[in-house]
């Protein structure tokens, strides 16, 4: 009995020491908010600037882009000390606690795309009385910051809606139900693209029904849009990576007659595009934002002026 | 005399252990199917009812697993977990080459190392189940995500047709197999709950677990096979959903262990132990399932759902209290008269 006990424990702490030495780490930094020297801001390049992105989570293969483009920007200034932080799930709180951590690890700048645009203004308020220099990259909150880097997520939406009719006009279709399968109402990003979406459809012929959530869950998106075909749509949205693997699954699986376009690119969407089950991607450029990001968070460390408080890093059409 | 006869027959099946919980909470159902059919006739609709039996599987399948262990006395925190960790190993392993049924294999005994695991903590190290649980759902959840280095999966790819079709997609005798596997598995735990020795000392263990250890069974062996047969369920529901998607995603089954729950309560399992029959598991199943589907053609928001589905989870716990306290009642004025 004891050598068992003994043998579970062990194999518990294999597992553990397994986790630990996972590559990604998201565990803040050990210095403490003391080390943070205001000579640095405009002096010498020797030194290394602390700094920080914080996503909405960490599980979405956006954010690992937006961490690449980073990383890579980085390495190539050589004189930054770089660190990513983010919730295991997306949760306006869990994101105040990853920002509180940064504060307190002695960032320097902060690049952060923001859960939602109020929940964390009053960290960032704090982290403005630190001195630290905020740059959002793909959802920006309301509050004050060095620049702006993002899809501009409501033009894009739009964007996907007009792939969308377009495509209907040309099976001569003019009338019909459209379904959207989005990721939550509250965060920002997602709800915009939907918004975006529906602007499309004003004065058209077609009815836009209840939005329904699955989390960009793909395997729960597949069965909310599965129930949308049994209603009869012509058209069916996705609002992220996973809800829109889960409609071009849905579709594949009633046989394609229905327009499926979402957003994001992943090998398994455009694995569902080349087979025809989907029209149409939003892809965004994450990387762009994460490398362009940090070289502004250096330049306004460095003392640099920052001309341009906004840059819409784009978002391409793919298609078959 | 034919009334005698036909209450006794009714006295006989309500006597069946558990079997009340299930006739009640049948007839809600059958009143909700119809409320939604009204509410939006393309509920009945062939497509849809093909669909709502495959959503509601993987829920059976969960509810399995979690009556095995609540009816212990015990809880399956982990279920979630392993869902979202068969569904990471098995898509990881496929979008790299593997041989879609070598990468079942190894799911399955990822997933069996967990329950296992879980055994032991609770019937031998003597952990409570609710933290023993709640640490390896910590544990595969994290699993889940380092297997493909914290990225969603690519593609599982063409050559995992034949998988996704054998879970997922495909029909057998009109039926999507989705059904007939949690059906099958169904099945098996069934039988073995209701009519083997191993069974037996379940519902020992839940009821009394001293009397139990007294009367020879043995807890640890007894407890661990629950646990296995939970880590069995989930796994399933990982490889249903890696099959669905085509791809693995790392927050996959989240809130899965709750689901589960709810299924076996509202089919009259007893959290604290030694009560309720599988029957009930997939009744209770299948109001989560059919609330969910329902709910959608109703055009119901989100929050509503929630709203709806969890007043209608407290009402059947609540219904079963009611009716075993009038049973009680009965029981006391019986004896009072003699």
């Amino acid at each position: 009995m004891k050598k068992l006990i003994t043998l579970v424990l062990a194999l518990t702490l294999i597992f553990t020491v397994a986790g630990c030495a996972a590559p990604t780490t998201t565990d803040p930094g050990t210095s403490n908010p003391g080390t943070t020297d205001p000579g640095t801001n405009g002096g010498s390049s020797e030194s290394k600037h602390k700094i920080y992105l914080i996503t909405m989570d960490q599980m979405d293969q956006h954010w690992v882009t937006v961490d690449q483009g980073a990383k890579k920007a980085a390495d190539e200034l050589g004189n930054v000390d770089y660190q990513w932080l983010a919730p295991d799930v997306k949760d306006d709180a869990k994101q105040i606690e990853s920002i509180n951590n940064a504060i307190a690890g002695g960032a320097e700048a902060i690049l952060l795309a923001a859960n939602g645009p109020d929940a964390v203004t009053a960290t960032l308020k704090e982290a403005e009385a630190e001195g630290i220099k905020i740059i959002y990259v793909d959802s920006p909150a309301d509050f004050p910051a060095v620049q702006t880097l993002a899809t501009d997520n409501e033009a894009a939406g739009k964007t996907a809606g007009e792939e969308m009719i377009s495509a209907l006009n040309d099976k001569g279709i003019t009338s019909g139900k459209i379904g959207i399968v989005n990721v939550n109402a509250s965060t920002d990003s997602t709800v915009k693209r939907e918004a975006g979406f529906r602007s499309a459809f004003e004065g058209t012929g077609f009815e836009i029904l209840e939005t329904q959530y699955a989390d960009g869950d793909a395997a729960r998106s597949k069965d909310v849009a599965a129930n949308y075909i049994t209603e009869g749509v012509v058209g069916i949205f996705g609002g992220n990576e996973g809800s829109t693997v889960g409609i071009g699954n849905a579709i594949k699986e009633a046989g394609g007659d229905v327009i499926g376009v979402g957003f994001d690119k992943s090998d398994t969407i455009m694995q569902l595009i080349d087979e025809g089950h989907l029209l149409a991607t939003m892809s965004q450029n994450p990387d762009v934002m994460g490398y362009e990001g940090m070289k502004t968070a250096v330049d306004v460390l460095e003392g640099k002026t920052i001309d341009t408080d906004y840059v819409d890093t784009g978002v391409s059409v793919l298609k078959k | 005399m034919e009334n005698q006869k036909i209450s006794k027959k009714f006295l006989k099946l309500f006597s069946k252990r558990g079997m009340g919980q299930v006739i009640t909470v049948s007839v809600g159902l059958v009143v909700l199917i119809v409320v939604f059919g009204i509410l939006n006739p393309n509920f009945f609709s062939n497509r849809n009812i093909s669909n709502l039996l495959r959503q509601i599987a993987p829920i059976i399948l969960i509810g399995v697993g979690q009556s095995y262990v609540l009816i212990t006395g015990n809880i399956d925190l982990s279920i979630g977990s392993v869902v979202g960790m068969s569904c990471m190993v098995s898509a990881t392993l496929m979008s790299k080459g593997m041989n879609p049924w070598l990468a079942v294999l190894v799911s399955y005994l990822a997933a069996l190392m967990v329950g296992f695991l879980n055994g032991k903590l609770v019937s031998s190290a003597k952990l409570p189940a609710f933290i023993a649980t709640l640490g390896t759902m910590t544990i595969a959840r994290g699993i889940a995500q380092i297997v493909n280095n914290n990225y969603n999966t690519d593609s599982i790819g063409p050559a995992a047709e034949g998988f996704r079709n054998f879970f997922y997609y495909g029909k057998s005798f009109g039926l999507y197999n989705t059904i007939w596997i949690a059906f099958a598995i169904w099945l098996i735990f069934n039988f073995i709950l209701s009519r083997t020795r191993t069974g037996r000392h379940i519902y020992a263990v839940g009821s009394n677990i001293h009397a139990a250890n007294l009367s020879g069974v043995n807890i640890s062996s007894t407890i661990t096979k629950t646990y296995l047969v939970s880590a069995v369920c989930s796994a399933t529901v990982g490889l249903i959903i890696t099959a669905t998607s085509g791809m693995g995603t790392m927050d996959a089954g989240t809130s899965y262990e709750l689901y589960a729950v709810a299924s076996s309560v509202i089919g009259g399992v007893s959290t604290l132990g030694g009560q309720g029959i599988l029957l009930g598991t997939i009744v209770g199943a299948s109001i989560w399932g059919v609330l969910q589907n329902g709910l959608q053609f109703a055009g119901a928001p989100v929050a509503i759902r929630n709203i709806v589905i969890g007043i209608i989870v407290i009402i059947s716990v609540l219904l079963d209290i009611v009716v075993r306290a009038n049973k009680n009642m009965a029981k006391v004025k019986a004896n009072s008269k003699a």
